[in-house]
């Protein structure tokens, strides 16, 4: 199963879901913002996308990957909108039998939503100025 | 003539100054002629940038005649994450 959402507004994570018996593996990765960008200290990132494509672009990306991968369940939360620094942007639950498979879901996954989802960032400086961001990692 | 809309975001509405275009076009206008087209508007300030092409919010990985009432959107390298 897959789960996705675009969301404008703070991340509420997935639960632990402790009643399972079938995961061995439970993969959490949380994007979150950092101080700096581009040698520059930044107060947030301002994450635009195309609403309609964004949504069916992450939710096919998260079917593909639980075809491709063994794995039992894919959640992924992306925010857009301002989001300070510190606070998290990005949120993915991979579940599988074992870690590895997990582990080469998840990566692939996040390796692929930065090249098809169509969500964009702008750094804003501590004057406030807005700037495009230039990370691409 | 056909009427497309052009969505348009990042650098692509930074160098166009607008979120959406509404044109008119020849019938039989491609893709890859929008795609010049805009580049034109933009007065350079496209140069060099890669632009993947959306009709309908999906991605034509080759040209394609556009229909009258096309969403069309050229889009820049994305950042999701």
């Amino acid at each position: 199963m897959v789960k996705t959402e675009i969301i404008n507004g703070p991340i509420d994570f997935f639960p632990s879901e402790d009643h399972r018996s079938q995961d061995g593996s439970q993969l959490v990765f949380n994007g979150r913002v950092r101080a700096m960008e581009d040698g520059e200290n930044i107060t947030a990132l301002d994450y635009e996308h195309y609403e309609g494509m964004a949504e069916k672009e992450l939710y096919q990306l998260s079917k593909e990957t639980a075809q491709k991968f063994p794995i039992h369940d894919l959640f992924c939360r992306h925010r857009i909108g301002k989001v300070k620094v510190g606070e998290t942007s990005l949120h993915v639950v991979v579940w599988s039998k074992h870690r590895k498979e997990g582990l080469e879901a998840i990566s692939w996954f996040i390796s692929e939503l930065k090249k098809r989802v169509p969500i964009w960032k702008w750094a804003i400086l501590e004057d406030g100025q807005r700037i495009p961001s230039k990370c691409d990692h | 003539m056909i009427k497309v809309k052009v969505k348009c975001f990042s650098q692509v509405r930074y160098a166009l100054g607008t979120d959406e275009l509404s044109l008119e076009l020849e019938v039989g206008t491609t893709t890859v002629e929008l795609e010049k087209l805009i580049r034109e508007k933009s007065n350079g300030n496209l140069e060099g940038l890669n632009l993947r092409v959306a009709v309908n919010q999906k991605y034509i990985p080759e040209e394609r005649v556009l229909a009258h009432d096309d969403e069309v959107a050229f889009i820049p390298p994305v950042q999701g994450g």
